[in-house]
């Protein structure tokens, strides 16, 4: 039930020979360079803080000597301590501007990627929103894009100041002793062969841990959006089977990574151990000798210590940086989407619409070959500032026909005109704000009324092209039985308003901009027949001068259109005036006189009530 | 709802740790032992973290300076300095530091482990709590909680949870005895030398307090921050078609952006703060060393310098990372706050007892009656009052009224998806509140207005995980409502897969779809809420056969929109203001020339007028 890796629409870096990690340098190095200031001032800083690093144990030996010394005077003394003391400090501000500035750039890079992400999904086309999840998408955008910050703070400050840190103490040692600085640093090579080996493991099991969590974000998504079918069919046991199963798997992914994740930095331990083990065999030898005196002992004993700290991080370390990368790449699988739908390299310059649209022979699926034809060889023109009504049964193509004209779908070049020119041609921001289509699904968000029926109108909306889009859509007899008016927060995906409420403020919403072209896709399903006839009468008058689509299950709701259409398995089988068609006896005829016999009834008022928000979990 | 959010996570971070630590414990019990064992383990830790500098000690003092005493003091120092099979005492003592290092090594990796095994162990049992928890809360709750947050519950929260056990709670016990463990070891070495040199010492402790107060603000606001943006995202991720409809984007990046920056200028101050501290600690290890080498030579052999150099460090150790374990514990609070505010919401909704549900009162199967049933969403907001009626086995009704009147609560509270106020509702002639609610909703089949799909196959979709139905069943169901010529005609028949939430199936495909569902249920009371018109009317026509076939036998209760449905049912209840104003069959209604014969006349006068200018002959069309 996992969404298929294949599915996502990327070759992975993997496929393309590339390491994960190094493929996440490359995916990186915009950033870094963007923010090349601070890391700039880091590594200026950095090559301070090592020299510091580098002094310090060479001045407690030197202490040391001239504590344990007989003939150093008591100035010198004060010297050598003050000089220590004195290091030791400054080495603590250097390392607190060092981090400072690396974490800050680290969340400089998250905010900016962050922002990146953001806007390219609103650059992608519905077509993506169909094989991506929500959660899956929310996961990339929060957990993966907090393991790519870490890599680049905690991950980057270790990666690249710890080599340079065992460069400065190996030249320190090698300066005051070749043999044993060769023989305290032969272990730490080995750190390279560990990494190695730990390394491929702990990106595979991060990943499948990742994947484990967002296997089961999505269970709980599922069932919480569906919570009223789940209790309606007592389904919670077999849902919470379901989430037994991702739940123990996640339990199973997390250990198998645990384990990794613990070995390596235990193991990493034993490195300076080993280092020690030599100084105290060669370095106790030789002070036994009198060859060595004991401040050098400690000197040496001081550089394993310090090294002690950032090499045993660097176990920590490798599995950030591998954990970083696989979430680079989880969100380089997104970021990679080319958005199909986005200007043309030939774009026309056009600034406004009349409305004219013509199909020629278009022919349109929903993937690739394999699937399914949605639509077929539909040819039709529609006069600027005509209506047309798009009526048919159930998976006809209908909405998928209202949705390529403002280019919801990528269509092939050729097939949609907007007054003559290519629909693909066209500006596409001129394009959409010159279409007004109110979707089938009346999605609002978590604002307030007035600011939902603004939502396409700029910063500058007035409240008299609220008010009037409201009066428009009949939704102003709503407006003060609701608690604060137009104020009135709608609730996430609008659960505060009635399912009429809502249509009727997509409609609103639609209506504010001032179209040259509306589409509206079975807009008023949910409002009732009293409502539904206001707001035609209404509507009237806003058609005039305008282009407009009606897409309608109801004959009713599109007979006064110029022209109708009726679809049927993607095709455009009838064509012609209301008059026309039930002269024809066809399709439409038999439609319309279906409904007729069943609408002869009542036709109560809005189906979801007010107070009821249990069964708009869906949109 | 960006206020209530920020209103919510505002309310939280006062840190109530050991309520939390509390509530936490019934999730860890099951695992105390090992819990014992992983806190126990913290000695043989220590003892080994005081080894080396005490094996390098002796070998400074006794063996590598060759003039030093030879005295011993101890048996282990006597057996320290004792090499066997003739071996040098240097590599004697080297050999010894390794293998100390290498049980160490051991010791810790075995410690993470059975850590992390307890740690998840507990995290799983509380992940299950939090989706048996939700799982069973009543259908109100979840209008007010969105989707994301509690998702976030189970995934990140639990996860943050964790991450208090092993790099909290554990650590910071291990921490705090290896500090007293290593303070008791230098004042016994000499007194003397370690109170110089815990001269450093309160003003780390008063660093460390004014850090703990700063850097908690600063948390707080980045919680804040934080949760506006994931619940921004998702928002527009879910509504991204109307966002591009009404070319929105620039404006939402320019929205983004602001919430984007605060979070990162909230983290600022935080990340300054913990570099202070980090730097503070590493500079206050750095003056205690030269503290011990000014005032301890000559006080104390080289050795002893040595060792407390060495000790010093680990004393400081664990305040060096304290403010990334504080930044894990005030994540890992705030979380397991958010965790045991779900937990401790109360269940509305809840079975009386684990006993078997009662059996319907025999002769009375299949009957549905409300008894004075009253009922409000909020407060006194009453949507249903004194409701009463009855409804007898196989017969069919039907409710209308306007918007408000109550229809769809009737179906809400006979499925018990809320809990009546007052009255009761006898499903069977039992009360519902006496039954399972697994057994009232095996009895009784709704049909939503809105469909949900779920992910997996068509299939699936329809059986909703029942096991025990075979697949020419789901198909049979599929054909009663006519569902089944569409779903041959997609690409993998009934194995096709549904997308998030059905975006591949039309809307009247996902009608057909759930009242599959429905027949395939079974359950001896029919609960249909109708779709209004997201079915065309043809389709309509072929699945109104198939209702009938579906009412065949059953009690059936219908919010009612068309007259197909209306015309064929027993009695028809009219709701007002969530009374019952009328009821009787159309034609009674009608002479009574009330609230019903209104509604009527204005449907039809509707109707009419659409008809006027076109042959359209009503009686010519085929009623089924």
């Amino acid at each position: 039930m996992v969404r298929s890796m294949s599915a996502a629409p990327v070759t992975s870096a993997a496929e393309m020979g590339e390491s994960p990690v190094r493929h996440a340098l490359r995916r990186l190095s915009v950033y870094l360079r963007r923010n090349g200031v601070y890391y700039t001032g880091w590594t200026i800083l950095t090559l301070f803080y090592v020299a510091a690093f580098v002094a310090v144990p060479i001045l407690v030996g030197w202490a040391i000597e001239g504590a344990l010394s007989k003939d150093v005077s008591q100035s010198e003394m004060t010297f050598r301590f003050s000089t220590l003391l004195g290091v030791s400090l400054v080495r603590g501000v250097l390392r607190f501007f060092s981090r400072y500035l690396v974490f800050t750039a680290a969340r400089e890079v998250e905010y900016e990627m962050r922002n990146d992400l953001f806007g390219h999904l609103q650059r992608l086309p519905q077509s993506f929103y169909f094989n991506w999840r929500t959660g899956d998408l929310m996961s990339r955008c929060v957990n993966d894009l907090n393991a790519v910050r870490l890599m680049l703070g905690p991950g980057l400050l270790s990666v690249v100041q710890t080599p340079v840190l065992f460069l400065g103490v190996l030249v320190a040692m090698f300066v005051l002793d070749p043999l044993l600085a060769l023989l305290v640093i032969i272990p730490y090579p080995l750190f390279i062969l560990i990494a190695r080996a730990f390394g491929t493991s702990l990106h595979m099991r991060s990943l499948e841990q990742q994947v484990g969590l967002a296997n089961l974000s999505n269970q709980v998504q599922e069932v919480v959006s569906g919570i009223s079918v789940v209790k309606a069919y007592a389904m919670e046991s077999e849902q919470a089977r379901r989430f037994k199963d991702v739940n123990e798997d996640l339990y199973r992914r997390v250990l198998r990574l645990v384990v990794v994740n613990g070995a390596m930095p235990a193991i990493t331990g034993l490195l300076p151990a080993v280092g020690m083990f030599a100084v105290l065999l060669v370095g106790g030898s030789r002070i036994h000798d009198g060859h060595m005196d004991v401040a050098e002992f400690f000197t040496f004993a001081m550089y394993i210590w310090e090294l002690t700290f950032p090499t045993f991080i660097m176990g920590w370390v490798v599995a950030l940086v591998q954990r970083g990368s696989a979430a680079m790449q989880r969100i380089d699988e997104v970021l990679s989407v080319e958005p199909s739908i986005r200007d043309h390299d030939e774009v026309e310059a056009v600034e406004s619409l009349r409305g004219e649209v013509e199909f020629r022979n278009l022919h349109f699926r929903y993937g690739d070959e394999s699937s399914a034809v949605a639509l077929e060889d539909v040819s039709l023109h529609v006069p600027a500032g005509s209506t047309l009504g798009v009526v048919g049964p159930v998976g006809s193509g209908k909405t998928t026909l209202a949705s390529v004209i403002p280019r919801l779908y990528e269509v092939e070049d050729g097939q949609v005109f907007l007054d003559g020119v290519d629909v693909n041609r066209l500006p596409l921001g001129m394009l959409r704000s010159n279409i007004a289509m109110v979707p089938q699904d009346s999605f609002l968000f978590s604002l307030s009324l007035a600011e939902n029926v603004a939502y396409g109108l700029g910063e500058d909306a007035t409240d008299e092209e609220v008010a009037q889009a409201a009066q428009r859509a009949q939704l102003t007899k709503d407006i003060h039985e609701l608690p604060h008016g137009f104020a009135t927060l709608v609730g996430e995906r609008g659960v505060m308003l009635s399912g009429g409420q809502r249509q009727r403020t997509a409609l609103a919403r639609a209506l504010a901009l001032r179209p040259s072209i509306l589409i509206l896709d079975d807009t008023l399903s949910a409002v009732d027949a009293a409502t539904e006839s206001a707001i035609q009468a209404e509507l009237s008058e806003v058609f005039k001068g305008r282009t407009v689509v009606v897409v309608a299950s109801r004959v009713s709701t599109v007979r006064d259109c110029d022209q109708i259409i009726v679809m049927d398995q993607g095709r455009l089988v009838e064509h012609g005036t209301h008059a026309s068609l039930m002269a024809g006896q066809g399709l439409y005829a038999r439609l319309a006189s279906e409904q007729a016999r069943s609408d002869r009834a009542n036709d109560h008022p809005e189906t979801t009530e007010a107070t009821s928000p249990t069964q708009e979990s869906t949109s | 709802m960006s206020d209530p959010i920020a209103y919510e996570e505002e309310a939280l971070g006062k840190a109530y740790d050991s309520r939390l630590l509390a509530l936490l414990w019934p999730f860890v019990s099951p695992y105390r032992w090992q819990v014992l064992l992983t806190l126990l383990m913290v000695v043989p830790m220590f003892l080994i973290e005081v080894a080396p500098a005490w094996i390098i000690k002796s070998g400074l003092d006794y063996v590598y300076v060759p003039d030093s005493s030879t005295a011993t003091e101890s048996p282990l120092a006597a057996w320290i300095l004792d090499p066997p099979f003739g071996w040098s005492t240097i590599l004697w003592l080297a050999l010894l530091y390794l293998a100390v290092a290498l049980l160490s090594m051991l010791l810790q990796f075995a410690h993470m482990v059975l850590m992390a095994v307890t740690g998840q162990s507990a995290m799983r049992d509380l992940r299950k709590a939090v989706f048996d928890k939700i799982q069973s809360l009543h259908l109100g709750f979840f209008d007010q909680y969105p989707v994301g947050r509690l998702v976030t519950r189970t995934s990140n929260d639990v996860e943050n949870v964790a991450e208090m056990f092993t790099a909290g709670v554990v650590a910071l016990i291990t921490d705090v005895f290896k500090m007293i463990g290593f303070a008791v070891v230098l004042f016994w070495v000499n007194p003397k030398l370690a109170l110089a040199t815990f001269a450093v010492v309160p003003f780390l402790a008063v660093a460390s307090v004014i850090f703990r107060l700063r850097v908690r603000e600063a948390f707080r606001a980045v919680r804040v921050r934080i949760a506006r943006i994931n619940a921004y995202i998702q928002e527009n991720v879910t509504g991204m078609k109307v966002v591009q409809l009404f070319t929105r984007e620039a404006r939402n990046m320019r929205e983004f952006d602001r919430m984007n920056a605060d979070h990162r200028d909230a983290w600022n101050s935080s990340i300054r703060f913990e570099a202070l501290l980090f730097a503070a600690v590493d500079t206050a290890a750095g003056v205690t060393t030269a503290i011990i080498i000014w005032y301890g030579t000559g006080l104390v052999e080289a050795g002893v310098l040595y060792q407390f150099i060495d000790y010093m460090r680990r004393f400081f150790r664990p305040m060096q990372d304290l403010s990334a374990k504080y930044s894990v514990m005030q994540s890992s609070m705030a979380s397991s706050e958010r965790i045991f505010q779900l937990l401790e919401t109360p269940v509305e909704v809840m079975d009386v007892s684990s006993e078997a549900s009662p059996v319907p009162v025999p002769g009375l199967e299949g009957t549905v009656r409300f008894e004075n049933v009253w009922f409000a969403y909020q407060g006194e907001d009453w949507v249903l009052r004194d409701l009463s009626f009855e409804v007898g086995a196989g017969e069919r009704v039907a409710f209308v009224g306007a918007t408000g009147a109550g229809k769809t609560t009737i179906i809400n509270l006979l499925s018990r998806l809320y809990e009546v106020k007052r009255g009761r509702i006898l499903v069977g002639g039992v009360d519902i509140r006496l039954m399972s609610q697994e057994d009232l909703r095996r009895r009784v089949a709704t049909v939503l207005q809105d469909v949900f799909l779920f992910n997996g196959s068509v299939a699936d979709n329809i059986s909703l995980g029942r096991k025990d139905l075979s697949r020419s069943e789901i198909e049979q169901a599929a054909q009663i409502v006519e569902a089944h010529p569409f779903i041959a005609r997609l690409p993998e028949g009934y194995e096709t897969e549904v997308r998030e939430r059905g975006t591949n199936f039309s809307a009247g495909q996902r009608q057909l779809l759930s009242f599959a569902r429905a027949v395939a249920h079974g359950g001896e009371i029919l609960v249909l809420d109708e779709a209004t018109s997201s079915i065309d009317r043809e389709t309509e026509a072929l699945i109104q056969r198939g209702i009938h076939t579906l009412m065949e036998g059953k009690t059936a209760l219908a919010i009612a929109h068309r007259l197909s449905t209306v015309q064929d049912v027993d009695r028809i209840y009219v709701l007002d203001q969530g009374r019952l104003a009328e009821s009787g069959s159309h034609d009674h209604l009608m002479s009574l020339g009330g609230k019903y014969a209104g509604l009527f006349d204005l449907q039809r006068h509707q109707e009419v007028s659409t008809e006027s200018d076109s042959a359209l002959d009503w009686s010519a069309s085929p009623v089924s």
